[in-house]
């Protein structure tokens, strides 16, 4: 239980995968223009995360290492990543059609988030079990949602501020990330 | 001499057999999870007024959408108007063509209105309108919902006592007037005096084009509704043309626009529950009939059985004598 709820705080805050480890930038900037879109973008982030690091595990122990062929693993997720989205959509589309309202746009748009291979390819670099895959996929979905929500929230904010003409738009928004990135150092160490 | 594989083939082999994998496994949930419908139909559908009047020949907007998604043409929406016509040439990537005034002409908007004092109360008007705009029961006077009529008529056959009228709206906002200053017809040279006085940092001059070409996306995208309507570009302007006229005539503009697209998703919602309720109805009424065919063919079936019972009795009491 201790196991899992570390995993979880390491994903969320210290190892945070936006603002530590600089993984999926471009849907932190480019999503983040309104909280709606954020958390539309969050829960779909969310969820593909979670299944992603699953089947990534299982494409691994149980396809790859059997042939030998262990250093396909990018190629290998890549695909399998990109199947599994898709997938989702198609049953998603059929299935629960509010769901797909709110998250459809998002969807297709994960499959090139580099945080989801990030996931995948440090699970099987730090060699978890198939249930720390999972937790440890799910708490940095969950850490990537946080830190892009309040993100967001910040850039509602600005845009009604008066911003010095030099840094409006994109400059100032980066400016925010780092202070916010400092801010989630003080997390390191933690766990 | 032993073959052996070259090194290469069982990556090779291995993405294959992954790529086939998933590709098969991908290709059965499309065919599984297969929804019918086509995004382009939602599209266009979005795009026509919702009156569900039926000027064009089919029972509603969405048939007349997927008319046009099968390839019909562009023009038979007369509420719509040239407006429509446009939009949906851009979406469909066609040439705008007149509206065809054999299927209607372009007339303001207008709403039913049912003489109260003449209403019988018939209730038959109620299943004609399309989004459910109309009040009533049975023996109780009917009225209209004036705020979700579309005023597409289609009540006004059905009334067996003549009490609806179709009754003209006034504009809630009417148009601006803009009123060129006759002393100054000079137009606009682009000098730009315009842009640094402007307190909300807008391009007056090229917000003038965009408003007075009405072409109201570009006016949008150039921050029309930043606009304060100060007036400094008026005095500044050395033409001394009504700029500021004009923004405000695009403004009005856009909002009918806006309230235009509103009270079209409002009827395409009431439309949508209007015919899951005449589903409702109409499979209620199945099988309300069905249930008494049934009860029909029992009651047969049971006076066949006990004339039946009863000519055994009769012929075993005569065997007995």
């Amino acid at each position: 239980m201790t196991d899992i709820f570390l995993i979880l705080v390491g994903a969320v805050l210290v190892n945070n995968f936006v603002l530590t480890q600089f993984l999926g930038l471009c849907p932190f900037m480019g999503v983040s223009g309104r909280v709606e879109t954020a958390v539309g973008m969050s829960a779909a982030t969310l969820f593909v995360l979670t299944l992603a690091s699953a089947c990534s595990y299982l494409v691994f122990h149980y396809l790859l290492v059997p042939l030998g062929v262990e250093y396909l693993r990018t190629i290998a997720f890549i695909v399998v990543i990109a199947a599994v989205v898709s997938a989702t959509e198609m049953i998603m589309r059929k299935t629960s059609p509010l769901l797909h309202r709110v998250l459809g746009i998002f969807l297709p748009l994960i499959t090139s988030n580099c945080a989801v291979l990030g996931v995948a390819l440090l699970n099987i670099n730090q060699s978890r079990s198939f249930a720390d895959s999972v937790f440890y996929g799910f708490g940095a979905a969950a850490g990537f949602s946080l830190v892009l929500i309040l993100f967001a929230a910040m850039r509602e904010k600005l845009d009604s501020s008066d911003v010095p003409e030099p840094f409006r738009g994109p400059a100032i928004a980066m400016i925010t990330a780092g202070l916010m990135s400092l801010a989630f150092m003080g997390f390191s160490g933690m766990v | 001499m032993s073959f052996t594989l070259p090194a290469l083939f069982t990556p090779l082999l291995s993405l294959l057999g992954m790529g086939i994998g998933i590709g098969a496994l991908l290709g059965f949930t499309a065919r599984r999870f297969h929804v019918e419908g086509d995004p382009v139909i939602e599209q266009i559908n979005d795009l026509l007024p919702q009156t569900q009047c039926g000027q064009c020949g089919y029972p509603g907007c969405r048939p007349y959408a997927e008319a046009i998604a099968a390839g019909d043409a562009i023009n038979k929406c007369p509420p719509g108007g040239e407006k429509t016509i446009a939009d949906l040439a851009s979406l469909l990537n066609v040439a705008t063509v007149p509206l065809d005034t054999g299927y209607g002409q372009v007339e303001p908007r207008k709403v039913a209105f049912i003489r109260e004092a003449q209403c019988i109360g018939c209730a038959k008007c109620i299943p004609a309108c399309p989004v459910d705009a109309i009040l009533g029961a049975p023996k109780f006077t009917h009225t209209v919902i004036a705020s979700e009529c579309t005023g597409c008529d289609l009540c006004i056959e059905p009334c067996p006592v003549d009490c609806i009228d179709m009754v003209t709206v006034e504009d809630d906002d009417p148009a601006v007037e803009i009123q060129e200053q006759t002393a100054s017809r000079l137009a606009c040279i682009n000098c730009a005096l315009c842009v640094p006085v402007c307190p909300v940092d807008l391009q007056p001059h090229e917000l003038y084009f965009a408003c007075r070409d009405h072409n109201l996306n570009q006016a949008q995208s150039l921050n029309l509704m930043h606009c304060i309507e100060c007036g400094k570009c008026d005095k500044a302007c050395p033409s001394g043309l009504p700029l500021v006229d004009h923004y405000q005539a695009a403004k009005a503009d856009l909002a009918r626009q806006q309230k235009e697209r509103e009270r079209a998703g409002r009827a395409k919602r009431r439309f949508e529950r209007h015919q899951l309720r005449m589903a409702r109805l109409a499979d209620e009424e199945e099988s309300r009939r069905r249930k008494r065919a049934e009860l029909a063919i029992n009651r047969q079936r049971v006076s066949a059985d006990s004339i039946q019972a009863a000519l055994a009795r009769v012929k075993a009491r005569k065997s007995e004598k």
